[in-house]
């Protein structure tokens, strides 16, 4: 039972409450807003002090080295490749200061991308592409180079428009660019260099690389990439807010490639290249005593200075779709038959395998039957009464086609192996070709047929299956002038290369000497390329036709140049222990008569210049004293 | 409602200020202004003072100026009057040369000479003597934009960095952050210019086989993308070879060399050609050459032709053609066989450029 007397004070309390509620001034109420507010001042006091525990105790060095890059920037400082040397240390390729523009990702913004392209003439979808690649790849700090070799006039836009106020992303750095004699003189022998390929940086042959690289692609520069190529420095720098450089923190300088001196001697290569000139084909030239090469050019060429940075789509389509593959080096990849430049080779094998001696003869009336086919000779009218020397000298095919009658495809295949044909010669420079020597077994393998007689007949003047690169015949002819010595040839002087000894095959002085006075004849005695005789040096060599096909296809299909008959002519000299031996291809030339004079440049280019560099050195001499 | 007000104006106030900064903010992404909008309130509505005080100070010591010089004047009356005959002369020949020098005139005549459209700016304040940086009085309101060339007839200024309504900010040539291409007057070397933060600015990226001579004017080139080619820059005080390549080049900016009151804001800029001769108004000191340095480095075998670098396999194939042209034989063709131990006739020296006429200084 409630208590009466209290009755009025409760509810006297009741209404006073009532009315402060009304009034808002409910203290409970109060009291509970109040608690409400201090959680939240506690929360978010809370929040702030896991944020500062992130920032100053959990994650410190993470966010000072994110504050630090807005101030320190890391540049790469890239070394100098080692330059290239002829044999006497006259500059073939040689560096150039140069500036490159790289792309800071960290201070990357998308919407300047168009702009920045457009000024620079940049391929903006390419450069997307690389930037979603580096993204993926490699640390966010790295900065790439999107435009190498750049202009004056680029410099003045990049440092006009730099800094925070316009493109804060573009960093200028000095690096170093190659410099390939102009006109594409050399190309095929000094390659060109480039960035590293996704299929390289795959390839075994590469993993010392990274992403970024500039390697050498092709030539001297990729055989001995590991040899030019430096070690990149890295400098860090202060800078300011507008990324201008305030200090220099420390500096990792670059070391340079290694300088690598060749077996070229410029001035055969200046005379072989001009002797090219509006040429289609090749010139090699090198020392049978050594194997070193001392001039080696192809015609067409390209001009590897275009190749500098990175190539324009544009020019890389125009070299990429030219049918004339000015690329190829033909100097070490064009296999071609050798025509008559193979006689001396059939000679010596008959000689040594005494299928014919000094009283061997043959009857040339211009043409005769071999295994029920006529077979012409190169004079219409004929040779008339030939022996070994003359058949030399005058070319001859029916003294040889008789000798191809006596003589077995597999040892013309024995013997144009020995003499280095139908395998790689080993050079030093990279995608060398075998060439081909025909024998039954290689019938047998490639075409599942068995050699017929008849064609050894062809073979042996050096037509049918048998092809071979100027190099190969080069060295073949070199070893073989040297009586069955044949040393390997090479392009690397200085770093001195690890050589193999000598292939030595012993054949007979004697045999050697008839082939070479035979050679002697095609030039001094009336032969075939008698027009290339060089007063005072006994210059010798043998001229070879080389049939594309038949002079019937070439009539009935109008095929008129495109399968007119290959010229060559190796020569060499002088007639006793020759010092120089000089292969030229001259494609669809027509007669080998008209690469002579090619050869016949480069051997008094040898001479003249192996007499006035001592008279150079006397006078240098002279002078300085 | 005022009850309330008063009741938590704590609240409120806070919740205003919350609102106000939320606003802003808002405004700020909305407009999109590369140049936050509490330093546009402040940079307009500090500048009339600032001008207003400029505008007090140039009166106050110009008048202290006329004064001592009225006083100074008073005082050599008596030598004047012994030399009156002289100063006569002297007197006018002074008149003419202020004339000239009027740069409000100039600056009125300038733009009709000058092919790209333009318009006239006071310089209202300017910054930190380290910034190089100026305020003229002409904004977006007048069509001012960034990077827009800043001029007067001797020269380049600058280029406007920052853009308010009513003004805009100019970096110097002379700022650190200042930058633009160049072109020589008389053999057409390209470089860039920078400025380094004192009265001399640099040009970099000349090569030390190119010429570049003191004394020689600079122009800009265009290449910058910003100054359009033809404006002068100034003339080359410092030209020598670098370690590492490069030049030393320094120069002397033009446009600042007498003062800075008028500008001209190229709102359009059009190239003109590199004028033959020296602006009318070059009035520059110049130092006498220094000793000159060898250039040395792997560069030194590299020879510039015609501005393409070469090697010695170049020269080498040059000489040989040179023995083939002289001796009238052709490689690899039948004939005479050459004599390549004979030396070539010497290439033939490259046509000298027509020299520009140099007009009386």
């Amino acid at each position: 039972m409630p208590d009466v007397a209290t009755l009025p004070a409760d509810q006297e309390r009741d209404k006073e409450h009532e009315v402060r509620k009304v009034l808002g001034e409910d203290p409970k109420a109060a009291a509970n807003r109040i608690a409400v507010f201090r959680y939240i001042c506690v929360a978010v006091f809370l929040y702030l002090l896991a944020g500062f525990w992130a920032l100053q105790i959990r994650d410190p060095d993470y966010y000072a080295e994110l504050a630090e890059k807005n101030y320190i920037r890391s540049q790469p400082l890239p070394a100098p490749r080692g330059r290239i040397l002829d044999r006497h240390g006259r500059i073939i390729v040689d560096n150039h200061s140069s500036f490159s523009l790289y792309l800071s990702r960290d201070n990357l913004k998308e919407d300047h991308l168009d702009a920045m392209c457009s000024a620079l003439d940049l391929d903006c979808a390419d450069l997307q592409e690389r930037l979603r690649r580096y993204d993926r790849t490699r640390a966010k700090y790295e900065a790439i180079n999107i435009k190498s070799d750049l202009t004056s006039a680029e410099l003045s836009f990049i440092e006009a428009h730099g800094g925070q106020d316009n493109f804060p992303e573009m960093e200028v750095i000095q690096t170093f660019r190659r410099i390939y004699p102009r006109g594409g003189a050399l190309a095929h022998v000094i390659g060109y260099t480039g960035e590293i390929s996704e299929g390289e940086l795959d390839s075994a042959d590469f993993v010392r690389y990274k992403r970024g690289d500039i390697i050498g692609k092709t030539g001297i520069e990729r055989q001995y990439n590991d040899v030019l190529m430096g070690v990149d420095g890295q400098r860090r720098v202060l800078v300011n807010n507008r990324n201008k450089i305030l200090k220099v923190i420390d500096h990792k300088g670059a070391a340079a490639g290694r300088d690598v001196r060749l077996t070229l001697d410029l001035d055969l290569q200046a005379v072989a290249e001009l002797a090219m000139t509006d040429r289609k084909g090749a010139v090699v030239a090198l020392d049978p005593r050594t194997g070193e090469i001392l001039a080696m050019v192809s015609r067409p060429t390209y001009d590897p200075n275009r190749f500098v940075g990175r190539i324009r789509a544009k020019d890389w389509s125009e070299i990429r779709d030219n049918l004339d593959y000015p690329m190829m080096n033909r100097a070490i990849q064009a296999q071609f038959a050798p025509g008559s430049t193979f006689k001396p080779i059939i000679a010596m094998a008959a000689l040594e395998e005494g299928i014919i001696d000094d009283r061997t003869t043959a009857t040339c009336t211009g043409g005769a039957m071999f295994y029920d086919r006529f077979f012409k000779c190169n004079l219409r009218s004929g040779h008339g009464y030939v022996g070994l020397n003359r058949a030399l000298v005058h070319s001859c095919n029916i003294f040889f086609h008789n000798i191809g009658m006596k003589i077995s495809i597999d040892k013309v295949a024995e013997y144009a192996e020995l003499a280095g044909l139908g395998k790689r010669t080993g050079i030093d420079l990279p995608a060398e070709s075998e060439g081909t020597v025909p024998s039954r077994r290689w019938k047998m393998r490639t075409q599942r047929q068995r050699w017929f007689s008849g064609e050894t007949v062809s073979v042996v003047i050096g037509q049918g299956a048998l092809t071979v690169t100027p190099l190969q015949l080069a060295h073949s002819i070199g070893g073989l002038i040297r009586a069955g010595e044949w040393h390997k040839p090479h392009l690397m002087l200085d770093p001195p290369p690890s050589l193999d000894p000598p292939r030595k095959a012993n054949w007979s002085p004697e045999n050697t000497s008839k082939v070479v006075n035979g050679m002697f004849g095609v030039v001094n005695q009336g032969g075939t390329a008698r027009g290339a005789a060089i007063a005072g040096i006994e210059f010798c060599g043998k001229t070879g036709t080389a049939q594309l096909a038949s002079n019937d296809l070439i009539r009935s299909r109008k095929l008129g140049l495109q399968l007119s008959d290959n010229a060559w002519f190796v020569g060499f000299a002088p007639r006793v222990n020759p010092e120089i031996v000089v292969v030229a291809l001259y494609e669809h030339g027509e007669h080998g008569d008209r690469a002579a004079p090619i050869v016949r440049d480069v051997v008094k280019a040898y001479f003249d210049s192996k007499h006035r560099r001592p008279q150079t050195l006397i006078a240098a001499a002279g002078a300085a004293r | 409602m005022e009850f309330t007000l008063s009741r938590y104006r704590n609240v409120t106030v806070l919740v205003l200020v919350l609102a106000a900064q939320l606003f802003l903010l808002a405004y700020q992404i909305k407009s999109r202004q590369d140049v936050r909008s509490i330093r546009v309130w402040a940079v307009t509505g500090v500048m009339p003072l600032t001008r207003l005080l400029d505008f007090l100070h140039d009166n106050t010591v110009g008048l202290i100026k006329g004064y001592s010089g009225l006083m100074e004047v008073k005082d050599k009356n008596k030598d004047l009057q012994a030399e009156v005959a002289k100063l006569k002369m002297e007197n006018n020949f002074l008149r003419t040369e202020l004339a000239t020098a009027d740069r409000a005139k100039v600056l009125a005549l300038f733009p009709s000479r000058l092919p790209s459209k333009s318009i006239a700016a006071h310089v209202t304040g300017r910054g930190s003597d380290s910034s190089k940086v100026v305020f003229v009085d002409r904004g977006s309101n007048d069509g001012v934009s960034k990077n827009l060339p800043v001029v007067t007839p001797d020269g380049v200024v600058g280029r406007i960095t920052g853009v308010y309504p009513d003004y805009s900010q100019v970096v110097l040539i002379t700022d650190i952050n200042f930058a633009a291409g160049v072109i020589s007057q008389k053999h057409r070397v390209h470089g860039t210019l920078k400025g380094q933060g004192n009265s001399v600015c640099t040009v970099d990226y000349i090569r030390n086989e190119e010429k570049v001579e003191v004394g020689e004017w600079l122009f800009t080139s265009g290449d910058d993308r910003i100054f359009p080619k033809g404006l002068p820059l100034g003339q080359v005080k410092l030209a020598r070879a670098g370690k590492m390549f490069f030049q030393e080049v320094q120069l002397v900016p033009s446009g600042l060399q007498l003062g800075l009151e008028e500008v001209l804001i190229l709102l359009e800029g059009v190239h003109q050609p590199i004028p033959d001769h020296a602006p009318p108004s070059a009035s520059a000191k110049l130092l006498p050459p220094p000793p000159a340095e060898g250039s040395d480095g792997p560069d030194s075998a590299r020879v510039i032709r015609g501005g393409v670098a070469t090697t010695d396999a170049d020269q080498v194939l040059d000489r040989y053609r040179r023995i083939g042209a002289a001796q009238g034989h052709a490689y690899g063709s039948g004939g005479g066989t050459p004599n390549f131990a004979i030396d070539p006739p010497p290439p033939r020296p490259p046509a000298a450029p027509p020299a520009p006429e140099t007009p009386p200084q």
